[in-house]
């Protein structure tokens, strides 16, 4: 069908219904436009909706629910857009008066001036900060999680399921400023008096932590890519001898693969966007440690360096934190489209269309 | 596993293989717990239970796991008891041995013998080998044997011979940080005992396609009760600590319920009801930022939910699969995988100056937890609705039922329970959220007054019609009034309170918080899910 065409078809038929969506419409471009336009008066197309979907309800409610619905999901995607315009607008600054040099300068100096041309803003140090702690928190979350997951889809007798399944839950609601309290008060601590590392706080221990925050995810996702594959599937395995053990080495988890890379990966996502355990437990001093896999030094993140500095930032300064929060946008949404085209290639697969 | 593929064929009573072996799973389970107990400092390295060091009694257990799982191996190499080993332990577990390898040769040449890190790397590499060649190249019961058990009599031997002592420090140049005998023992013989559980787990199975499913089943059973173990024990640390401040100067009747006519006695806990900042109270409070949590969580609610649902509704009913659904697709997981700071930028950057000229404002932290809401909501949503049965739909449109008519009065009733409880989950995940909110509603550390939103609303002459200021200013919340004492590097009240007891008491009330909305949201499904099945 052509798009037009597809339009046409879910436009109300009703000359009535037509009016109240047309009414409807407008009214709501108008409070958009107002609304990012700053405007005091986008109440007013704001008053005209409300009564325009109180008429359409009394007198064509099945068109009116409709249009509500088209109206909700445009709101959706609007929000999305509405992110990726601003935060592109307010890092542009930065973004022109560094180019290159706020991912790639070596100098690793963040200084802010009023003069002009004397500030400078290197991104480096935090994205090595990014990187590391990430790394130590793949290194607990993608295993663990994935054999978090082998327990409750595969292996779990039915009570243990019941236990261990909501106790995930529960593990992904503990908020990130309490296990932040808690390196603070308590890891960072113990890693000063008995492993003698220099000051509080060192990547190693806030990857471990964010860690601990992305198990849940890899665990819920790649159980559900596991629950997924299906039984026929299995049961042929067994059929011809195997162990459950082999069953799941060799047919569960080959056949799941992409579904569980596609929970790394989310998990992944949820690491790098992690904040406040980084921001309460790290130091906020801004180097590379030498040599590079020396995780147990201070530093920053991307993420904390915004949480810690956005209130008595400059104006170029705060285009610079924006800027961070590109790099952890772009990279985020990159993570999150990969994942998506690895599940539905999984879909694919297991569908039998492949 | 599907149920119908379980039976066992034949079941003999246990023989003395699996006894020794479920022995020695216990002994490593026993040891993985103590070991991490003395981590966490309740049990002192350096104490002496029943007249033998807590350190000495790590060196004993690693000794007896390391001899019988030596024995097991032994055993059944010699034909003495009744197993079924394959030709070899395979490649994964060589590569695991071998890196063991390489790390123990380096410490023992490098510290021990004192030969420096160039020897030691050499020693490594050397012991690596041996140890890779050993499991690749022997019957599998001695090579997922020999080993681990002469590893684990080697680290034993070193500490019971007072070689490895509490003392033994060793400080790398290529990690800032010093391995000294404090941290090491308990945390490599909690790593060791992982060896001695698989290896002797593997001999309980009696080698083989078994014996590779019972090691395997043990680690990662331990891997699950470990998840279950850092629940407990970040909710019972918080609990521990924020309970007395919690409970300052709380009575079961010391406070009075006016009813007017009457006063009532009245459980008064003053940590909740009392302001924070303010030098009229007794006890410093959290009541600004419980009130400040309810009315974000509020705002969210009502702006995220009649969203998600509709869009929800939209997607699963309205639209037919095209572009635009799958450029819908795309916005929904993105704003899903958005990090909360993001959020914070934005409410930052778009909100803010729209409601108060740049200064916070409740109002852009519940909007901007609300877009946080929005995707999880939807995606429980749509979810809901898409597994409510074709049939009732049919059924609907066979009785001439509009399809407007049907989504009201058949899809969503059927789907509700789902939306509901996704609903009650993602107010759990939103409630501590801090990022977010740091950056959209902060104002003092320490409020002095509750906000008070309801009483705040006026009708205006000019638009936009309608003000409130309470909302359109800044406040606090449970998980900012945590992050602000943390910052501020004090309590409310420093000459009587440390920061670490206010900053308990508040995760505490935090936690119950947000446990409550997740305590509450898995009941309803169980009750929901009861019921169908009823």
């Amino acid at each position: 069908m052509a798009p037009t065409a597809r339009i046409r078809n879910a436009l109300p038929r009703d000359r009535g219904a037509s009016y109240v969506w047309a009414a409807g419409g407008l009214s709501l471009l108008a409070v958009f436009v107002l609304f990012v336009a700053d405007s005091r008066l986008t109440a007013v197309p704001f008053v005209v909706f409300v009564g325009t979907v109180a008429y359409g309800w009394v007198r064509h409610q099945p068109a009116t629910a409709h249009g509500l619905t088209v109206v909700t999901t445009l709101v959706t995607v609007c929000t999305f857009g509405l992110i990726i315009v601003f935060l592109g607008r307010e890092a542009w600054p930065a973004i022109r008066y560094e180019g290159l040099d706020l991912l790639f300068d070596a100098s690793e100096s963040w200084t802010f001036s009023r003069t002009a041309g004397a500030s400078e803003f290197s991104l480096l140090p935090m994205v090595y900060g990014t990187v590391a702690t990430t790394a130590v928190a793949m290194l607990v979350a993608g295993p663990l999680g994935v054999a978090g997951a082998l327990f409750i889809s595969e292996m779990a007798p039915g009570w243990a399921r019941e236990l261990v399944k909501p106790a995930v839950e529960i593990l992904a609601g503990i908020p990130s400023v309490v296990y932040g309290f808690i390196g603070f008060v308590v890891l960072n601590q113990y890693m000063y008096e008995h492993m003698g590392v220099t000051g509080f706080g060192n990547f190693f221990i806030v990857g471990v932590m964010i860690g601990l925050m992305a198990l849940p995810t890899v665990v819920s996702v790649a159980e559900d890519a596991l629950s997924s594959v299906p039984d026929s599937m299995k049961d042929g395995a067994l059929a011809l001898g195997a162990t459950d053990w082999q069953t799941m080495k060799s047919v569960t988890l080959p056949a799941a693969f992409s579904g569980v890379s596609a929970a790394v990966l989310l998990g992944l996502g949820r690491a790098i966007g992690e904040t406040m355990a980084a921001t309460i437990m790290l130091a906020h001093t801004k180097s590379i440690p030498e040599p590079l896999y020396d995780v147990f030094t201070n530093g920053e993140t991307l993420t904390s360096v915004i949480a810690f500095e956005y209130g008595n930032a400059g104006d170029l300064q705060l285009d610079a934190l924006f800027a961070a929060g590109v790099v952890l946008f772009v990279t985020v949404m990159a993570l999150s489209v990969g994942s998506q085209v690895i599940e539905r290639r999984m879909e694919r697969k297991l569908g039998g269309r492949e | 596993m599907s149920a119908e593929t379980h039976s066992r064929l034949v079941r003999s009573a246990a023989t003395g293989l699996e006894r020794a072996a479920a022995g020695v799973v216990g002994l490593g389970f026993a040891a993985v717990a103590v070991s991490w107990a003395t981590v966490f400092q309740w049990l002192r390295i350096r104490d002496t239970v029943a007249g033998v060091a807590v350190v000495d009694w790590f060196g004993l257990a690693l000794l007896t796991m390391g001899g019988s799982v030596l024995a097991l191996g032994a055993a059944s190499r010699a034909g003495l008891v009744d197993t079924a080993p394959s030709d070899a332990a395979g490649l994964v577990p060589g590569v695991v041995f071998g890196l063991l390898g390489v790390t123990t040769g380096f410490f023992v040449v490098a510290d021990w013998v004192d030969a420096g890190a160039e020897a030691g790397l050499v020693g490594g590499l050397v012991l690596g080998g041996v140890a890779l060649a050993v499991t690749v190249g022997t019957r599998e019961d001695v090579g997922s044997t020999l080993v681990p058990g002469c590893l684990l009599v080697l680290l034993g031997g070193l500490v019971v011979a007072d070689v490895w002592t509490v003392g033994w420090t060793f400080r790398p140049t290529w990690w800032s940080l010093t391995f000294s005998g404090d941290w090491t023992v308990p945390v490599t013989t909690s790593m060791a005992s992982l060896l001695a559980v698989w290896s002797a787990g593997k001999a309980h199975g009696g080698f083989g396609t078994a014996g590779r499913q019972t090691g395997a089943f043990a680690l990662v059973g331990m891997n699950a009760a470990a998840m279950l173990a850092v629940l407990g024990l970040v909710v019972a640390f918080v609990v521990d600590k924020g309970l007395v401040m919690l409970l300052e100067g709380a009575g079961l009747a010391s406070g009075t319920l006016d009813l007017g006519v009457l006063a009532l006695p009245w459980p008064e806990v003053p940590f909740v009801t009392n302001v924070t900042g303010s030098i009229f109270v007794d006890v410093p409070g959290v009541m600004p930022a419980v009130l400040g949590t309810v009315w974000l969580v509020v705002g969210a609610v009502l702006f995220a939910v009649p969203l998600g649902v509709g869009a929800a509704v939209f997607l699963s009913e309205y639209a037919e699969r095209g572009r635009f659904t799958a450029v819908v697709e795309v916005a929904t997981n993105g704003l899903w995988s958005t990090p909360s700071i993001v959020y914070g930028l934005f409410g930052f950057a778009f909100l803010l100056p729209r409601f108060a000229s740049g200064a916070s404002n409740v109002l852009s932290g519940q909007l901007v937890l609300g877009f946080m809401l929005l995707p999880l909501v939807l995606i429980t949503s749509r979810e809901a609705i898409l597994a409510v049965p074709k049939a009732h739909r049919d059924a609907s449109a066979a009785l001439g039922v509009s399809k407007w008519q049907t989504i009201r009065s058949v899809v969503l009733p059927a789907a509700a329970p789902g939306i509901v409880t996704g609903v009650i989950l993602g107010v759990g995940r939103i409630a501590g959220e801090t990022a977010p909110i740091l950056l959209t509603i902060r104002a003092a550390n320490f409020p002095r007054s509750n906000p008070n939103v309801l009483g705040s609303f006026r009708f205006t002459a000019e638009p936009p019609f309608v003000a409130n200021d309470a909302l359109l200013q800044g406040a606090s919340a449970l998980p900012l009034q945590l992050y602000t004492t943390i910052s501020a590097g004090q309590s409310p009240r420093p000459s009587e309170y440390t920061q670490a007891e206010f900053g308990w008491g508040v995760a505490l009330v935090l936690l119950l918080v947000v446990l409550g909305f997740y305590a509450v949201g898995i009941a309803t499904r169980l009750y929901f899910r009861r019921q169908i099945t009823q």
